[in-house]
């Protein structure tokens, strides 16, 4: 398959080609969603600030340096959406017992149960990304799930590298806490 | 610290795995397309309208130039800082075919009628100069 990089698509979009964004488009995609959806925890919200991040990525792509990597200026963009979106939209503080008690919950028609296990894991990762806040779920995300180091989150967020560290150990702590909870929960409901 | 260092003794890796990401919904990148159209037409249409916003204005400067050069170049021609431009119009020699159809219709063409033709046809090459500066395409 000929495969070409991000920098051949963005200099088909700068000399009028608008057509070539499909390609940045779907590249990304799964990834800027991910984050988005990480950080507000709802699809439909998600799906929308994705795409207005892709929106803001086009108008502005002129001003993006080619000598930089434009996934990462992409996130620095979906970061940026989720976290004003969510800081505006501050939502109800969830409590434990809005918790699914256990993986057998997550069983129907032909999930097996292996498959429910990591829905479930999956699920209480969700629940416990929602028990902190919107700046601490997105360095989570961007640490666990885009795998990226302290280095390029910092470049994505803006914030030292230091700082990032102090901050991830905090949020971490903080999701082992809840995650901790629900578990001992699950046990007290099934005794 | 490397990578794998930071993550040693991380328990929350029991819980997330990088190929645990959702993915975008079916037909994310065909409504992205769709918004960047819209997005990008308003402004190609201002482009446009822009351009050719400017077009009376300078079919105002043209004639107010015009004008202007008519009131400034006196009937005498004597004492008028255009003089060198206006006789040089004056010496401006047009050598057209006589047209005599007097043979064929018994008529005569005034012969102000060269000069009409002369001025349509510069007149046509302005404005085709002038389309083709405000409608280019890309």
């Amino acid at each position: 398959m000929d495969y070409k990089g991000d920098i051949y698509y963005i200099e088909q979009i700068i000399a009028g080609n608008s057509n070539a964004f499909s390609h940045i488009v779907d590249r990304h995609k799964n990834k800027a969603y991910n984050l988005a959806f990480r950080i507000c925890g709802n699809h439909e919200e998600a799906e929308e600030l994705a795409q207005d991040s892709f929106l803001k990525a086009y108008r502005s792509i002129k001003s993006f340096k080619m000598k930089s990597s434009f996934a990462t200026w992409l996130y620095r963009i979906v970061y940026n959406t989720t976290i004003s979106h969510v800081r505006i939209k501050k939502k109800g503080v969830l409590s434990l017992e809005d918790f699914p008690a256990d993986s057998t919950d997550f069983i129907g028609g032909s999930t097996s149960e292996e498959d429910a296990e990591k829905e479930y894991r999956n699920a209480l990762v969700n629940f416990a990304l929602q028990k902190i806040n919107e700046e601490e779920r997105g360095l989570i995300s961007l640490y666990y799930f885009e795998e990226m180091s302290t280095e390029e989150i910092s470049d994505v967020t803006g914030i030292s590298k230091s700082n990032i560290k102090v901050k991830l150990f905090r949020a971490r702590q903080k999701m082992l806490e809840i995650i901790e909870k629900v578990e001992k929960n699950k046990f007290i409901y099934h005794e | 610290m490397n990578k794998q260092e930071e993550f040693k003794d991380d328990l929350l890796r029991q819980y997330i795995t990088s190929e645990r990401i959702e993915k975008a919904p079916e037909g994310f990148t065909s409504k992205v397309m769709a918004r960047v159209q819209v997005d990008t037409l308003p402004l190609m249409v201002a482009e446009k309208s822009r351009k050719k916003n400017l077009v009376p204005y300078i079919s105002s400067v043209v004639t107010i130039l015009l004008v202007a050069s008519a009131v400034l170049i006196p009937g005498s021609q004597s004492d008028s800082l255009a003089n060198p431009v206006f006789s040089l119009i004056k010496n401006i020699k047009f050598s057209v075919p006589e047209i005599n159809l007097s043979s064929v219709f018994r008529l005569t063409l005034p012969s102000v009628l060269m000069y009409v033709f002369i001025g349509m046809l510069i007149l046509s090459l302005f404005d085709r100069a002038l389309y083709g500066i405000f409608h280019r395409e890309k």
